[in-house]
Order: structure tokens, then sequence, then C-alpha cells
């Protein structure tokens, strides 16, 4: 019992821990007096700024734009790129496909930003949304490959040679078992991506131009000009944004339980009907 | 007609790495019967399956098929279907939409496809079933799944992995039943795979007896039984007590020091040989009429017969199969005909042996 009350208070001051920094943020968005000192008064002026400022809405639909192309391409290029690994047969070659992943994987932004900054102007390439586009799908194929390679590996082989027992080409075998089978570890993957994408800041600072900009820059150039309680609601909006999407995450796990659920009740029903 | 060779192997040798797992296969199936391979586990069976499917190359030889060799031809283009040994049925589709799966990919019409899968379900007793999810289904269930999707594609050979392993003792005999049935009813080829010698015996026209990639021995069942090749099939086959003894002259064996009259020749004058008896051709009688005296041991109830296993005095074991009782510890006479005795060569080969069999018979 004694046990137990100390894990919930540790559990307890974790979260307040980990929650009250953005907590605090959030409350004084609301707060009129235009600094984090002293709170004079609430007001939703902050947020009327953050939607009449034109480039920082321009900026945020960027940084969407973004997340959501480079972790598209990023997922198409790993999910094949983790077949790849899978169907290699030498254990030796495998492995150090994988290990060169992984490498990636922990290797700091920082490092990965500048040796992408010094790549395009080796090649000449601009700085713009292409660059970033790039360096953003390049540092997401490693996460993908990560999420999809323990789905390949969970995969029954013998799955594979019935597939083409029963006809199947090698397109038919990728496209009606590989594919429908590792189907959650590539939206996992595509998630991942897409929020790796949102964040990321390092590589983002090293490779973007004049012209293009993300969230996580144009906050941090923000910041560094003065503190604006702009950039509070505008933060208190994309917490408010994350927590609806874990919200859906949950509604849409939770429906495909009952949908499942359902058709086992109407079976039930039926077979009852039967006898 | 009915004896038209469909498949072939002809010097067939497969090696993994260093391992030779299958030594100079040779064999040839014919369309329309139930052959089955019978071996201890990791004898290459699958690794023969594998072969015939196309999931493998053999290393040397040749694969035919109806007289074409089909070595370079891919799995998907050729007319076998496999029911395999885990089932491999596709986790994320329905019970239709599995034995679909082949139906689908030759492109037929949906109502082609759904008169056919019907068809086939009904033929393993499984209407009704077609909404199920795989993980919905029993073991014999999904096994009967991977059948009906096998057979869904109307293939010339049907290859079965140990399809019944994983059933309880019941269920397996009714599949065994059934799948006999359904053999000889469609008339394909049947390609079975166990190391369950009672299920081999009772299900095939023809069993080839392997072991440690070679095929030892292959014949009918009755052939195999009552004339195991070597010491290791009559022992994988059935109960035998195996004695060694000398070959006096044709038709006439020792052992346990005193000779007996047998049906088996044409071998060297005293040549050592190994001479088999089943226990259910030995029958206990009085000392003085048996043919071998030997002191009872210890006995079992078996269900069907009593296993009663006797010692004579050389102090080789007997095992004897009898629906009578005997006493242990008395002293019984054991009786047998002249047919009952069966004498193997050391070291002869499946074709020496055939040879050496025509030879006496002829005369
Ligand atoms: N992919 C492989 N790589 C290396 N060795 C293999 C491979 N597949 C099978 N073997 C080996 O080949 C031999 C024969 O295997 P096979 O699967 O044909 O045995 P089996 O007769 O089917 O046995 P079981 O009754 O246990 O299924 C075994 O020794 C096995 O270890
Ligand atoms: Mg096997």
């Amino acid at each position: 019992m004694k046990k137990k009350k100390w894990s919930n208070l540790y559990l307890f001051l974790v979260f307040i821990f980990l929650y009250v920094p953005i907590f605090y943020l959030i409350f004084y968005s609301f707060n009129a007096g235009g600094t984090m000192n002293d709170f004079t008064g609430f007001t939703l002026s902050n947020y009327q700024t953050v939607f009449d400022d034109a480039r920082l809405i321009g900026i945020v639909l960027n940084t969407f734009m973004l997340a959501f192309l480079s972790s598209l391409i990023a997922t198409t290029i790993g999910t094949f790129g983790a077949m790849g690994i899978y169907f290699t047969k030498r254990r030796r070659t495998r492995n150090a496909l994988l290990s060169l992943n992984n490498i990636l994987m922990v290797s700091p932004d920082v490092i990965i930003g500048a040796s992408f900054l010094i790549f395009f102007t080796f090649l000449g390439i601009s700085l713009n949304f292409f660059s970033v586009l790039l360096s953003h799908i390049a540092f997401s194929i490693p996460i993908v490959v990560l999420m999809v390679l323990p789905k390949l590996n969970e995969m029954n082989a013998s799955l594979l040679d019935a597939a083409r027992d029963l006809g199947a080409s090698t397109f038919g075998v990728i496209w009606k078992v590989i594919l429908p089978f590792i189907t959650p570890g590539v939206i996992a993957g595509y998630f991942m991506a897409f929020t790796y994408s949102l964040d990321d800041f390092a590589v983002t600072f090293f490779v973007t131009g004049n012209g293009f900009s993300t969230l996580s820059v144009e906050i941090y150039s923000r910041a560094r000009q003065g503190i604006s309680l702009e950039i509070n609601a505008l933060s208190a909006l994309i917490f408010l944004f994350s927590i609806c999407l874990v919200i859906g995450y949950y509604f849409i796990s939770k429906d495909n339980l009952t949908k499942k659920q359902k058709r086992r009740l109407r079976q039930q029903s039926e077979a009852r009907e039967i006898l | 007609m009915a004896n038209q060779t469909i498949i072939a192997f002809e010097n067939v040798s497969k090696q993994y790495d260093e391992d030779l797992v299958l030594k100079d296969i040779n064999f040839e199936i014919e369309q329309g019967k139930f052959y089955t391979l019978l071996g201890p586990s990791g004898c290459g069976k699958t690794t023969i399956l594998r072969l015939i499917a196309g999931f493998t190359e053999a290393t040397q030889g040749n694969i035919y098929f109806e007289k074409k060799r089909i070595n370079d031809i891919p799995a998907n283009k050729r007319k076998v279907n496999t029911v395999f040994q885990d089932y491999a049925l596709f986790p994320h589709l329905n019970v239709f939409e599995n034995v679909a799966f082949g139906l689908r990919i030759k492109k037929m019409s949906k109502q082609a496809i759904a008169i056919k899968v019907k068809e086939v379900l009904r033929l393993v007793q499984l209407d009704c079933f077609e909404d199920r999810e795989i993980s919905e289904m029993s073991g014999g269930q999904r096994q009967r799944v991977a059948i009906a999707r096998a057979l869904a594609n109307e293939p010339d050979v049907l290859l079965l992995d140990e399809p019944l392993s994983a059933l309880d003792l019941k269920l397996r005999t009714n599949m065994q039943y059934e799948l006999r049935e359904l053999q000889q009813r469609l008339g394909i080829t049947f390609i079975f795979v166990t190391h369950d010698q009672e299920e081999a015996l009772a299900m095939s026209d023809e069993i080839f007896v392997m072991n440690a990639g070679q095929v030892i021995q292959s014949g009918t069942p009755v052939d195999i039984y009552d004339e195991p090749i070597n010491r290791f099939v009559a022992d994988f086959i059935g109960e035998s007590n195996i004695v060694e003894g000398n070959m006096l002259a044709d038709n006439q064996v020792e052992f346990v020091g005193q000779s007996f009259e047998c049906v088996d020749g044409g071998m060297r004058r005293n040549e050592p040989v190994e001479v088999v008896l089943r226990p259910e051709d030995l029958t206990i009688t009085s000392p003085e009429r048996g043919k071998l005296v030997v002191e009872v041991d210890t006995q079992l109830f078996r269900g069907v017969h009593y296993e009663i296993i006797c010692y004579d005095q050389a102090g080789n074991e007997w095992m004897v199969h009898s629906t009578k009782k005997a006493k242990v510890g008395s002293k019984v006479g054991l009786f047998f005909e002249p047919e009952d005795i069966h004498v193997m060569r050391f070291n002869e080969t499946e074709e020496e042996f055939d040879a050496r069999l025509e030879s006496y018979e002829e005369e």
C-alpha cells in the first residue's frame, strides 16, 4: 500500500515537472501586460496578433507542408529500403546496412545539418524549400526503416512462399502480402517522420536560406530578439493541436477495435440464428 | 494413362553452405497417386517439397514436371500447390479471401471466385466459415483452410508438409480419412510429408522412406512393412524384433543357434544377415510346440493387445503382440511361419534388393 503511494507521488512529480513549464507558457499567453513577469489582466489580443501575422501563418503552413511531404517521401523510400535490408541474403551485408542506418539515427543533428550545408554548397544547390525538403527526407528515412524492419522480421517467411505458390509475382507478393502486413509499422514510421520533421531545428537551421523558414527556426530567431507573447500564443495553439492529434489517434485506434468487435458480435448472433 | 509420370527427380542434390542435405535423389511420381515422404526430423522431406514447389533451387541434378525440366521455372509458374507445415495463412485476410487469393491473381470473375471458394470450402467441410478471421479458427480448421486454399487453384500436384502434426489424435485420424478420400475423389497427385509411420502406412499408395538426405526404400505400404530393406526401415516402420543370423542356404536361415526354414534367398552361403520378425506374427504356445523357447519378462496392456517382452537363452529380446495374457516369469514357446521371417543383408541398396527379389522369385 505504502509502496503504491510513493510510486504515485513519483509519477505525479514527474508529470508536474514536465507540464508546468508548458502551462506557465500558456498561462502568460493570456496576459495583457506584454511580459512574462506579472499577470496584469486577461486578454486574447496575443492570439489576435498571431492570426494577423501573415508571415507567421505562412511559415506554419510551410512547416506542415514540409513535414507532410518529407515524411511521405521518406516513408516510401524507407519502406522499400527496409524490404531491401530484409531480403539481403548475406548476413554480413545485412548487418552492415543496418549499422549504417543506425549510425544516421544516433549521429547528432548538428553534424548532419552541417554536412548537408557543405554538401549543398559544394554541389551549388541553392538553399530554399527544396534543400530543406531533401535534408528532412534524408534524416527521416532511417527512422522509417527502424519502424518498418521489426514488422518485416515479425512476418512469417512462409507467407511469402505461400503467395508465390498461389501464383503471385514479386510485385503481387509485395502488394498483397508484405504491405498489408507491415502497414502498422509504415503508419507508425510516417507519424514518427512527421513529428521529427515538425520538430527539427538543428538540421533545418543549417539548410534554410533567405526565402524559406520553418516554425522552429522562426520562433528561435524571434525569441532571440526579445520576448513577445505572440510566441506564447502560438505555442499554446500548437500544444492544443498536438492534444487534438493524440485524442484523434486514440479514437482511430479505438474505432478499429470496436469495428472488429462489432463484426464478432454480429457473427455470434448469426451463428445463434443458424442454430 | 493412369501410370503417367508427372514428376521425376534425376540425381538431385541440395547443399546449404557446407551441408549436403539431399544426396543424389532419384525417383518418379506417377499421376493420380498418393505418395508419402517418411523419415525422421531433418532428413530432408521439406527440402524435397520446396524443390518441387520451386522455393529453392537444386544444387545439382534435374527436376522434371510432365517430362519438361523445371529447374529454372519460378514457383508462381508451376502447377503445384503447397499446404505448408505452419499453414502460412494470410493473417490480414479472412477465410474467404485466403481461399480466393490464387483465384484473384488468375483474374477470375467475382462470381466464378465465389462459386469456387464455396465449392472447396464445402469439400473441406468449412461452409459457413467464409467471413471468419484466421485468428478465430481452431488449429484443425486452419489446416483445412490451408488445404482449401491450395485446392482452389486446381493444382496437378498437391504438396502437403506434415499438415496433421498439430492436431489431436482423434481429429488427426478423421483428417486422414478425409484427405485420402479427397485425393481419390479428385484424382490429384498428393505428395504428403510425415514422420508418423502409421499415418504413412494408412494413407499412401506409395511410401518413400528417407534418412539423412537419401531415399532408403520406396514401395507400397505392404512391401515396405513386410520387406524392409535394412534395420533402419524395419525399426522406423512398425515394431520389430531384429536379431543377427546366418544364411545357411536359400530358404534356410540360422539364428539364436537354431536353423529355420524361410522364404528368402539369393545370398552367399553362410552370409551374415539380420532377421526381422514382427511382434504380431509371433504366437505364444507351449514350450514343446514353439520354434523358440523364451521366458516372459514383462507385459503391458495396450488396449488392442498385450505387449509382451520375452528373452531367449542368448539374451535376445522378443516383443510379442498377443490378445491373450501370458504369465510373467513363465517359459513359453514362440511359433511363427516361414513366411513371417524376413531376412535382410547388410548394406544392400534398393536396386540390389529388388534385383535379388526378382532373381529368386522367378525360380
Ligand atoms: N535454409 C536453410 N539453410 C541451411 N540449412 C537448412 C535450411 N533449410 C533446411 N536446412 C537443413 O536441411 C536439413 C533438412 O531439412 P528439412 O527441412 O528438409 O527437414 P525435414 O525432413 O522436413 O524435417 P522435419 O520433419 O523436422 O520438418 C536439416 O538438417 C536442416 O537443418
Ligand atoms: Mg519439414
